[in-house]
């Protein structure tokens, strides 16, 4: 998995307010502009839509972990 | 048969094997299978029924899931054996059952878990299994906890190393956890079929579901603060060591080498960790590997698997 472009792009949104409104606004368009695979591009915007930008311990987020929590 | 009843025919299972054993030491040997998500757990399970994972591995492509059974157990031997060597060998848990009896004892526990790990397997044969496929079963499984405990090894080795990379640490991952899943689901299928059209797409649903899971501790480390509180370098905190700018990334080294002068606290830790997007890094790469195990067993429903209960491992 080639994520090199991926980190970036995830510093860069969380670099700035303006870069996560932007993205916020208009994953796409951020997106568009690093090279990403469509694997990635996927992952990212799933991320997005079950638990939005993490910035906090929201619920959504503690809500999404605690059902895969494992095993091992 | 639902999930309660096939729960219900593990736990029978498993204290079984541990009547073979003298009564004074039956509790001892109990203890680590009665915690959260483990065999003999009293907890209602509202999560996804991952002590049934060969069990229901082995329903998914035709097979009889009674048949699967005594593998269920034997997984839940090794693994709470895993869990009790862990513990002596990381040494950072005040509830780890070497606080309360001791390391000598406490090894012992797991070594005799170990033991009936393989014993349960044994035993499929009492359940129709041939013994080329008992064998055959035995091999697989001791072929991945093999892997395991050189994941393990190398995860000890690098303890604190504070310029591990993010390939290291997943390839130590995919080593040490993903394997053990990779496990059930394997053993699972090769109980009911040995088609490879069957057994490599859930072989890798189980690896990807592994990593995804692990992940998922990670991030549930920084959240409850567990790990922050240990020092671990976890996945979310190789991102920040590498891509904070300083002077946030020199405090955290400080904090994770446990320098005299360090400043920061959990609290400035976790949110440090949040801040920089290293865990909503670690969310993308989650559902990277959630991703990669749905379309696994896509592949799978393609060649006549029933892929139900098997997603409710990705909801």
């Amino acid at each position: 998995m080639e994520t090199k472009s991926l980190k970036a792009m995830v510093k860069d949104i969380f670099g700035s307010e303006a870069g996560k409104k932007e993205f916020a606004a208009n994953p796409e368009s951020v997106m568009s502009r690093y090279n990403l695979t469509g694997h990635e591009k996927t992952a990212v915007l799933n991320t997005a839509s079950r638990v939005g930008l993490t910035t906090s311990t929201s619920s959504a987020l503690a809500f999404d972990i605690e059902a895969a929590i494992l095993w091992v | 048969m639902d999930s309660g009843l096939q729960n219900e025919l593990l736990r029978k299972e498993i204290i079984g094997f541990i009547s073979l054993l003298p009564e004074s030491f039956r509790d001892y040997v109990s203890e680590p299978l009665k915690v959260d998500r483990r065999g003999l757990s009293n907890s209602e399970e509202s999560v996804a029924p991952w002590v049934l994972l060969p069990l229901i591995a082995c329903e998914s492509v035709g097979g009889n899931g009674k048949q699967a059974i005594p593998l269920c157990a034997a997984l839940q031997f090794f693994i709470a054996a895993g869990d009790v060597f862990d513990d002596v060998e990381d040494d950072d848990s005040p509830l780890a059952l070497s606080v309360k009896y001791g390391t000598a004892i406490t090894n012992n526990i797991a070594t005799t878990l170990l033991v009936l790990g393989e014993k349960a397997i044994a035993s499929l044969k009492i359940k129709g299994v041939s013994d080329s496929k008992t064998i055959k079963i035995a091999d697989t499984v001791n072929s991945y906890y093999l892997t395991a405990c050189f994941g393990q090894h190398k995860d000890l080795s690098c303890s604190g190393k504070i310029d591990i990379t993010e390939e290291e640490y997943l390839e130590i991952l995919s080593q040490k956890s993903a394997s053990q899943i990779e496990c059930a689901c394997h053993a699972g299928v090769l109980l009911a079929t040995e088609n490879t059209d069957l057994l490599d797409p859930l072989k890798e649903f189980g690896y990807n579901l592994g990593m995804m899971a692990q992940i998922t501790n990670d991030i549930s480390g920084i959240i409850y603060q567990k790990d922050i509180l240990n020092r671990e370098i976890t996945f979310p905190v190789i991102f920040a060591l590498s891509q904070a700018e300083s002077p946030i990334r020199d405090e955290l080294k400080k904090y994770y080498q446990n320098q005299t002068d360090n400043k920061l606290t959990a609290e400035q830790v976790s949110k440090i960790l949040f801040d920089t997007g290293a865990m909503h890094y670690s969310l993308i790469i989650k559902e990277s590997y959630r991703t990669l195990a749905a379309n696994a067993v896509e592949k799978a429903e393609k060649y006549g698997a029933d892929p139900k209960r098997l997603r409710e491992f990705l909801k």
